[in-house]
């Protein structure tokens, strides 16, 4: 195997080109990585293994909010039985979950714990947002108390619309999820309380290595102006 | 079990053989009534902010008011007010609104908790939304919000836009402060807000001695998602029917709309065609079926462990109800079936599949029950675990405002479809499910036994549709376009939801919203319950008490 | 006719050459145990050096550790869901791979490359320890079974106090998993599970001393061939002398204590989902949550092998060999198991100690007696 760290012609776009633009991503520098060459053959079956792994096989959340998680248990009962797809499994435990579905509004007395909630689960992790509230508030939205969205406290790699969505698109939605993943994409990482546009000239990672010195527990505020969100 | 309602404790004050004589009732108050007002559903007295202890305590001894149905709080131009809804267990019709007003720059009232635990929590969501202070409560704390909200979101100055900025170091951090006093014996522990057997997001503060439970208070307000709020912003005609299914959503949306559909139709004088009343007493205790499906099918969850064979023969059974809704309604689980003088459409064609359909389920019905009894009701574990476990008198249920199922399981004979008529519920053949020892297993029972009457009164609802003529199927009066009840009525009106009364209170002011609107959510009032039934169990009998009472967050929260 | 005999007969019957032959590798268990198998097959004799013998011993409890490795992942992850699918009128995985087998790669695979969680303030050496004794000691365990097909690594005098001693020693491990935790409903786990533990091995063992009364030895092997001698003819078809049927009061017991051993409904109050959340193993996250789920159909495993050698006859049956005999046996257990984790509530902790300390104990110890007079009036 040569070392080549080229793109080799400038019309075989792969995939990952098309999706991330042209260039090596200049953060795969393991030695492994060195001494094979930039595609090697064992690390990508084992990556693609590994996606096909991770898609095919997970446990769930036993997580419930509100209405949508009626819709959630019947997901995983009798007729529609989620765990069809690998995926049935409820643990009530976040340690052990792969996958949280976020059934319902989110509320401003809520919404930290389900950040401690997200916190807890070890990575890969994954979250599915069920039904508009979810969304953006849903028929909440108005609300004074309600939290804009799942999106303004954890990342949401997957979004199921419906008041509350029927099993069939939660179904739809976890499956689409197992495709994403079993596909080697994952959601971008949108955290709020990180304007992006203000460090627009630093990676990502740099990014949130400068925010990290600057956090300090007596400064940080969570802010309930939902109003104002997108 | 029987239709015929129990007899009216006649020694008490004001009870005549028309019903109540007001002018009695407000001898017996002497000088306490400050003015009479009369609210659409009853008489009102305006009593002083300082004796309300006084006049509720006459009222409970001496007038038989045992059931302090709602407590309102609400701000005026010039007043705040408090409202309480009082009732009779033995005879609903008989009530009376008490009003409390206090000044605007003092707006401090003497509690009702001494007179009716209830008011303990209802007292508390008037400080937390409205912003009343009440005098004399044991503990006068935000229940819906969190600790460090600013301001009183139902106020009239509340300003929305003004965001809520929290520190992090004045999150309550569940991990702290909890250690026991280094002399105790107890142990602090956390169940929820995110904990299997919460049955959604309930937080229970516990404390622990050795696996028995020492003290419980529950902590909620993790899904209040400002239904309230959502209703005074919507107008009567159309706005405000949808929210109701989201009250309590496990299938009961039509029971919940009903009670909006009540109230707002009495409050505009609307009349409800017959042929309307039978479809939505079909409707609703097809929902009550699939709600109490639920009711048994997670307390199976809380008692035998993981998703078990009851919980999934449960939802399969609830499956079959959801797809004759859907048929009906054109939703699973959110109906917005109902409207003001009537239902939204008339049943599906062709109407002998839909008969056929639910005639199938009814029919099938009586086995899949027995084979609930087989699993759970006669197993002689599930016996051991629940019997005489969760034990609620009748007299505390009283005092705690329960109603439904979990005030029936415990003696007191009370369903506003017999007490309080309404819908087609008076013409129909049907039995009030009551049971004598109050714990759990009784609840249990109880659910069970009532999902046997729904299942009597669909059939004959069936039977009336069939035979009912094609030229008189009206599904809906005439409505004006923009309903514009009059400035300042007020009414409470109450049904019997899947988990007991779900009132609720509209003050109107003249425009197409409602000024004042509250949800009088049984499941918020069984919920207090829990702390009497708990105390002294062991950790799984309080689960098990728990998923017994069938709480519903949306409702209990709003 | 002593109990001697009948063990000695009874060895006869089995292995047909009767004393141990070092070279006739033909020769199926009977005396001899896995390593000293091996070693014959390849011409060593039966006691190489001691280096070898260790070599042998190694390779053997690998081949016994794999094998039931593989059962627990298929039982554990396949067979669990499929299991309760079928109590439950559904169907369960079948998308990945035939019947969706795969997910038992899928599974194993993803739950070991789950990231690690260490929470703040857990007791370290413990918390790393606990998810290690569990599934070594039911893998110990194993080790003095015999499996059928000669499949035995070894055969100690005292096997039958060395499989209980084996199996208890997860009481240790549950109890360290759920002290160290820093969680309290580990800790409540924990504790129950070592108070139920306490419960109810001594009804174990006392019902299986009943066993060991008839066989007269705590050799599992002559437990085993004890159990071949046949008990009564019907219509020319033999029922063997298992305890299973000899004493069928001290197998059902033996079955619920067991249940209780390896905490299942109704007897599951350690990890009561529900209730403690996932019990001791709340905490638990990645390879160490494998380790515990492991060691806990492990157990199951190693239960029902207690329970198939002590009263099903172990690796005995028509047809088919010693050790697929041995396996059938085992699931027939483990299917016992989860049916009644489907179907049966779970006992509250109070009544669960009440029923073992004050039911089982005083009627295993019935059973005792009863059991040693009977032996005493047929010898």
């Amino acid at each position: 195997m040569s070392s080549d760290n080229q793109p080799q012609t400038a019309d075989a776009q792969t995939t990952q080109e098309a999706r991330m633009g042209g260039g090596t991503d200049n953060r795969f520098n393991s030695k492994l990585r060195n001494a094979f060459g930039s595609s090697p053959f064992i690390l990508t079956k084992f990556d693609s293994f590994m996606n096909w792994v991770r898609g095919s096989s997970m446990f769930m959340l036993q997580f419930g909010i509100a209405c949508c998680s009626i819709e959630m248990m019947h997901t995983y009962a009798v007729k529609h039985d989620l765990d069809r797809f690998g995926s049935g499994v409820p643990r009530a435990s976040p340690r052990q979950a792969d996958v949280i579905i976020v059934p319902g509004t989110i509320v401003s007395k809520f919404a930290p714990r389900m950040k401690r909630v997200y916190d807890q689960m070890p990575e890969p992790k994954f979250v599915v947002s069920m039904g508009s509230c979810t969304i953006s508030g849903g028929p909440f939205q108005k609300g004074y108390n309600v939290v804009k969205g799942a999106e303004e406290v954890i990342p949401v790699d997957i979004h199921v619309p419906g008041c509350p969505p029927r099993p069939e698109a939660l179904i739809y939605g976890v499956a689409k999820l197992q495709e994403r993943i079993s596909e080697g994409e994952s959601a971008p990482v949108t955290v709020k309380p990180y304007e992006l546009q203000q460090f627009g000239d630093l990676e990502r990672d740099e990014l949130v290595d400068e925010l990290a010195d600057e956090i300090d527990r007596d400064t940080l505020v969570m802010r309930y102006n939902w109003n104002d969100s997108p | 079990m029987s239709l015929e309602r129990p007899t009216d404790r006649s020694d008490a004050v004001g009870v005549t053989e028309e019903g109540l004589d007001y002018d009695a009732l407000a001898d017996l108050l002497g000088d306490s009534v400050v003015s009479r007002e009369q609210h659409r559903h009853t008489e009102a007295f305006t009593i002083r902010p300082d004796e309300v202890q006084d006049v509720l305590f006459a009222l409970r001894d001496q007038a038989g008011f045992d059931h302090c149905s709602n407590v309102t709080a609400q701000e005026y131009e010039d007043r705040f007010e408090t409202v309480y809804n009082l009732k009779k267990y033995v005879d609903p019709t008989q009530e009376l609104s008490v009003v409390v007003p206090t000044s605007k720059d003092n707006p401090v009232s003497q509690s009702a908790e001494p007179v009716y635990r209830t008011a303990d929590w209802h007292e508390r969501e008037a400080y937390d939304l409205v912003g009343i202070q009440y005098e004399d409560h044991p503990d006068m704390r935000r229940i819906l919000l969190p600790e460090t909200w600013k301001g009183h979101p139902m106020g009239l100055d509340y300003n929305q836009e003004k965001p809520q900025i929290v520190t992090l170091e004045a999150h309550a951090n569940p991990l702290e402060d909890d250690e026991h006093d280094a002399g105790a014996d107890t142990m602090y522990l956390n169940i929820g807000p995110h904990h299997p057997a919460t049955h959604g997001v309930l937080h229970i503060e516990t404390v622990l001695d050795g696996e028995q439970v020492a003290h419980v208070e529950p902590d909620i307000g993790y899904l209040h998602r400002c239904e309230e709020q959502m209703a005074q912003q919507g107008t009567y005609r159309h706005e405000i029917m949808p929210y109701p299914d989201r009250w309590d959503y496990v299938s009961a949306g039509i029971l919940n709309e009903w009670a909006y559909a009540r109230t707002a139709e009495e409050l505009t004088d609307l009349d409800v065609p017959d042929y309307a009343q039978v479809i939505r007493t079909m409707s609703a205790e097809l929902c009550r079926i699939a709600a109490h499906m639920l009711a048994v099918g997670t307390f199976a969850l809380d008692v035998y462990g993981e998703f078990t064979a009851t919980f999934m023969y449960a939802f399969r059974d609830r499956e079959v109800v959801e797809n004759i809704l859907e048929d009906l309604t054109g939703q699973r689980l959110m109906f917005n079936y109902l409207r003001l003088g009537g239902v939204a459409w008339d049943l599906p064609e062709p109407r002998e599949d839909f008969f056929e359909k639910v005639r199938d389920f009814l029919d099938g019905l009586p086995h899949k029950l027995d084979e609930y009894h087989d699993l759970l009701t006669s197993n002689e574990i599930f016996q051991l675990r629940c019997a005489n476990t969760g034990v609620l008198d009748a007299e505390t249920a009283k005092q705690y405002g329960a109603t439904g199922p979990v005030a029936r399981a415990s003696g007191v004979d009370y369903d506003i479809r017999r007490d309080d008529p309404y819908g087609y519920y008076p013409e129909l053949d049907w039995d009030v499910v009551t049971a004598e020892e109050g714990d759990n297993y009784a609840r249990v029972l109880c659910r069970l036994q009532e999902v046997e009457e729904s299942a009597r009164i669909i059939d004959q609802c069936v039977d009336l549709l069939e035979d009912w003529p094609e030229d008189d199927r009206e599904i809906q009066s005439n409505v004006p376009r923009t309903l514009r009840p009059d400035d300042d009525a007020e009414i409470y009106r109450a049904v019997e939801g899947a988990k007991g009364e779900l009132g609720i209170y509209i003050r109107s002011d003249g425009t197409d919203k409602p000024a004042r609107f509250k949800i009088r959510s049984p499941a918020f009032s069984n919920l207090q319950t829990l702390p009497e039934i708990a105390v002294g169990e062991y950790v799984p009998d309080l689960i098990a008490s728990l998923a017994s009472l069938d709480i519903v967050l949306g409702e209990v929260d709003r | 006719m002593s109990v001697s005999e009948i063990v000695f007969q009874a060895g006869n019957a089995t292995n047909g050459s009767g004393a141990a032959n070092a070279t006739n590798a033909s020769a199926a268990g009977g005396g001899q145990t896995f390593p000293e198998i091996l070693s014959g097959l390849l011409g060593l004799g039966p006691n190489p050096d001691p280096g070898l013998q260790f070599l042998f011993a190694i390779v053997g409890a690998t081949l016994i550790a794999v094998l039931f490795l593989t059962i627990a992942a298929v039982g554990g992850i396949w067979g669990k869901r499929k299991i309760t699918a079928a109590f439950t009128d559904r169907i369960a995985v079948n998308r990945v791979g035939p019947f969706g087998l795969l997910i038992i790669v899928a599974d194993a695979v993803r739950l070991l490359s789950k990231e690690v969680i260490i929470p703040d303030a857990v007791d370290r050496p413990a918390f790393d320890i606990a998810p290690m004794v569990l599934p070594f000691s039911a893998l110990l365990g194993f080790a003095v079974i015999p499996l059928g097909s000669g499949l035995q690594l070894a055969d100690p005098e005292t096997g039958f106090v060395f499989v209980f001693a084996a199996s208890s020693l997860a009481s240790l491990g549950l109890l360290m998993s759920g002290y160290s935790s820093n969680n309290k409903y580990s800790f409540l786990g924990g504790l129950r599970a070592l108070a139920q533990n306490l419960a109810y091995e001594i009804p174990l063992v006392v019902t299986g001393a009943s066993v060991v009364l008839f066989t007269g030895t705590l050799k599992l092997s002559e437990v085993v061939a004890v159990q071949s001698q046949p008990l009564l003819t019907i219509g020319g078809l033999t029922i063997p002398s298992w305890f299973a049927f000899v004493n069928p009061f001290a197998f059902v017991l033996f079955l619920i204590a067991n249940l209780a051993e390896v905490g299942r409904n109704p007897f599951d109050t350690p990890e009561a989902p529900g209730e403690l959340v996932a019990g001791y193993m709340t905490e638990y996250s990645g390879a160490y949550f494998v380790l515990l789920y492991l060691g806990e159909f492990l157990h199951i495993f190693l239960g029902g092998a207690i329970v198939a050698t002590l009263f099903l006859g172990g690796p005995a049956g028509p047809v088919l060999p010693g050790l697929v005999w041995m396996v059938i046996k085992i699931l027939a257990v483990y299917l016992f198991t989860q049916w009644m984790r489907s179907a049966m509530p779970r006992v509250r902790i109070d009544q669960m100690i009440e029923i073992g300390w004050k039911g089982l104990l005083v009627m295993s110890f019935a059973n005792l007696v009863l059991t040693a007079i009977l032996v005493g009036v047929i010898a």
